[in-house]
């Protein structure tokens, strides 16, 4: 099975069937797709703006790829336990997009997979608990200060929670508990982690001042329905008298999604989050200005909203993986009849 | 080879023109003629898919600048350099990406007015001219002042028509909060237009607290045009200017937020709105504001230091009554020259330091944790030992504070200061 990894706005890397990386994009310098041939062979494979990281079975390798001509600017050889984890860990450590490329990791961490964002880090041990380190400027690393933490720090708020998979994103993080509860932590700007954001709710109060289509198309559609917007409006003013916004959240806080009893898998992008239920369904919240929520908007929202797109297919989404400003999914046309009596 | 297309009609008669639309022509005539002319530059720190996308900006506008592509390539770039300007601390943020940041706004400026744009895009064009001011670095020959200054007079001119901003300063919050009573033995020594040397010997060299007379009474902004809401309204009230909201820096609920002169002026100023204190506090506002920095003048003491007058930082101080900066020191000498409204100021010298109980984090350690006007001495019990000298500083005054003097500051009225921090 093809596994699909991304972290920029600009490039896709996939490691297709064949074992080999294919990036299309602007990083390959022409918008079709074009393989890395020095990757055959490999068996992982994660982007980011300027390299692509390649493991094989005994090895690990960082390619820059901005350049027409590709170059190998790093590589390690590697001796496999058998137990390590998915990029960017190997074993010893991890690997970062950027000199000195490879970090060291104490092995009594026992990580099992490891996210990283764009200044900091999410690490699962295979006990289920959670530790981060790295910039702690948006409460990104859950451990209720705005401090930065060179060392790996467990993340006490979750102490007891079986954790089962972690993900980071710009200046926010996620992590899944083994009863699909779903919580986060970190920068809520675009509303990114699903709770009241300031910002979300001015700009629903802009778009429904100003028929002025500025932002986007769907504005248009939006301001067809013009007699109501004054009093939506104002509507929204008197509840944003009352209203609590929360910009940043330094403690893991616990997302409710209605009508949602289980999460399995989530993804950070670099202002967004995108979840998958336990029935096959996918929701996705933060910052949607380039579409990378996948509704019928480019609107931000800081509640989690289904994704209508599969749901009303009958397809069931199985994983997601979020680019800084997109979303890749991996969905089967039906859904299993476990999940659809 | 492109050229800007100036405008749809074959011949162009400006006095006919809609004055938004004159303006498209005198925009033009700061930019490069050509596409070719118009050089974009960056080092290896930004990555080549990123200035790609800036010279496909680029190049949507000397080819169909009204094209929606244009305004949305332009908003990749700001949203994309915006993420870069939030990564690490502010002071490592690489200028690389600031100017990358200005290019940004630039080109969205640009989309934004070409043609005969409306009144709200020219307002909203100001406002991205202004974000490019404030977070961006200066690119070419700093466009975005020149444009912002272009952008301005067309607006004052299609107001005058439209009418659609009156000014309404008649009636001010009058409201007056407790008034200090300054006590003779405590009190900030006062002097007139002391003589450089005078200055050195007696205040400079020993570190003495001052309040200099008479030196700042020829500024403009006493004179040609006294400084009042009607005259900042005119002068810069469509420009968006960082505020400070809440009643002081260390309280949970401070916020920042950006908005306009105007709206901070109507929210904060004149409203009664139980919005929070409102403060446009340690601004750079004479180097986004040409104009204004034309009605002051750098004190000739600040010749003193060592520096260059470039390195000179000038803020504007500007709020309501009852704003407060809670007790904190700075790195460098400053005058605090005093134009509108009286303000209370406590000093206490850096020898006091540890009775004045300075917050233990890193970000504000140079910020004592009481509240000087109403201290907590059973959390804070040797704060009462600290000597101090005070003052209310009244409108023509300056006080220098030495560098590390510890300072505390409350506005009794409205009130408008300026600072000027040297070395």
């Amino acid at each position: 099975m093809s596994r699909v990894q991304f972290e920029t706005d600009d490039g896709v890397v996939c490691v297709s069937g064949g074992s080999r990386v294919c990036v299309s994009g602007f990083v390959c310098g022409s918008s079709g797709q074009a393989c890395v041939p020095e990757s055959e062979g490999c068996t992982d494979a994660s982007i980011s703006e300027r390299h692509v990281t390649v493991s094989f079975t005994r090895r690990v390798e960082c390619w820059e790829i901005q350049q027409a001509q590709k170059r190998l600017v790093w590589s390690r050889e590697q001796e496999s336990s058998g137990q390590d984890g998915p990029l960017p860990l190997v074993p010893g450590g991890y690997v970062v997009p950027r000199p000195p490329f490879f970090r060291p990791l104490c092995t009594k961490l026992c990580a099992v997979s490891l996210a990283l964002g764009t200044e900091h880090a999410v690490l699962l041990s295979a006990s289920g608990a959670v530790f981060t380190w790295g910039s702690g400027s948006h409460g990104q690393l859950g451990h209720g200060h705005l401090t930065s933490q060179e060392e790996a720090q467990v993340v006490e708020a979750l102490w007891g929670v079986q954790i089962t998979a972690v993900s980071a994103g710009g200046w926010h993080s996620a992590s899944v508990s083994a009863g699909g509860d779903l919580y986060m932590w970190g920068w809520n700007e675009s509303g990114q982690l699903g709770l009241p954001s300031r910002s979300v709710e001015e700009g629903k109060l802009r778009e429904r001042r100003t028929g002025d289509a500025l932002v986007s198309k769907d504005l248009c559609v939006d301001s067809c329905g013009f007699g109501n917007a004054d009093l939506d409006a104002n509507q929204a003013e008197e509840k944003n008298k009352d209203d609590v916004f929360i910009s940043i959240q330094a403690f893991p806080a616990l997302v409710d999604i209605p009508q949602v009893s289980e999460i399995i898998r989530v993804a950070c992008g670099s202002r967004h989050t995108a979840a998958v239920t336990g029935t096959g369904d996918l929701y996705t919240w933060g910052w949607g200005w380039y579409g990378q929520l996948g509704h019928d908007t480019e609107r931000s929202t800081d509640e989690p909203a289904l994704v209508k797109y599969f749901h009303s297919r009958d397809m069931c989404v199985g994983d997601v993986v979020c680019g800084l400003w997109n979303t890749f999914v991996s969905a089967v046309p039906e859904k299993p009849s476990s999940h659809t009596e | 080879m492109y050229t800007i297309s100036l405008l749809n009609q074959k011949s162009v008669d400006l006095q006919n023109l809609p004055t938004l639309a004159q303006m498209w022509i005198e925009v033009r005539t700061i930019l490069p003629s050509t596409v070719d002319d118009f050089i974009i530059e960056f080092s290896e720190t930004i990555e080549p898919s990123v200035l790609k996308v800036l010279e496909l900006a680029r190049d949507h506008l000397y080819s169909r600048p009204d094209c929606p592509a244009s305004a949305e390539t332009a908003q990749i770039v700001i949203d994309y350099s915006w993420e870069k300007l939030n990564t690490g601390t502010w002071r490592d943020v690489d200028k690389e990406w600031r100017r990358m940041y200005s290019y940004g706004c630039l080109f969205k400026v640009l989309s934004l007015c070409n043609g005969d744009p409306s009144q709200t895009k020219v307002k909203e064009a100001i406002k991205t001219c202004d974000m490019g001011l404030l977070m961006g670095a200066a690119i070419m020959d700093n466009i975005l002042q020149r444009l912002v200054c272009i952008l301005k007079n067309t607006m004052k001119l299609s107001t005058n028509v439209e009418k659609c901003e009156e000014p309404r300063s008649k009636k001010m919050k009058q409201e007056r909060v407790s008034e200090p009573v300054i006590n003779p033995a405590q009190a900030v020594p006062r002097i007139q237009c002391p003589s450089l040397e005078r200055f050195r010997s007696d205040f400079l060299d020993p570190q003495k607290p001052v309040i200099i007379e008479r030196i700042i009474d020829h500024w403009p902004a006493f004179t040609e045009h006294p400084w009042s809401i009607d005259y900042l309204r005119s002068v810069a009230g469509c420009r968006t200017v960082p505020i400070e909201v809440g009643s002081k820096y260390t309280d949970e609920e401070w916020s920042q937020k950006l908005i306009t002169v105007n709206e901070f002026i109507d929210s904060y100023i004149l409203g009664t709105e139980a919005k929070g204190v409102g403060y446009l506090a340690q601004h750079q506002l004479f180097d986004q504001i040409p104009e204004l920095k034309e009605d002051i003048r750098i004190p000739d003491y600040c010749c003193l230091g060592e520096g260059d007058e470039d390195d000179i930082t000038i803020n504007a101080w500007f709020g309501p009554v009852g704003t407060v900066s809670p007790l904190h020191q700075d790195p460098q000498q400053n005058f605090l020259a005093q134009v509108v409204g009286r303000k209370y100021i406590r000093l206490y010298s850096p020898e006091e330091t540890e009775n004045l109980y300075p917050h233990e984090s890193q970000l504000l350690h140079n910020t004592s944790q009481v509240e000087v006007e109403n201290p907590d001495l059973v959390k804070f019990p040797e704060f009462h030992k600290a000597s101090y000298e005070e003052c209310v500083l009244q409108p023509g005054d300056v006080l220098f504070i030495p560098v590390q003097h510890w300072h505390y500051v409350r506005s009794l009225e409205l009130s408008f200061s300026v600072s000027f921090w040297w070395s």
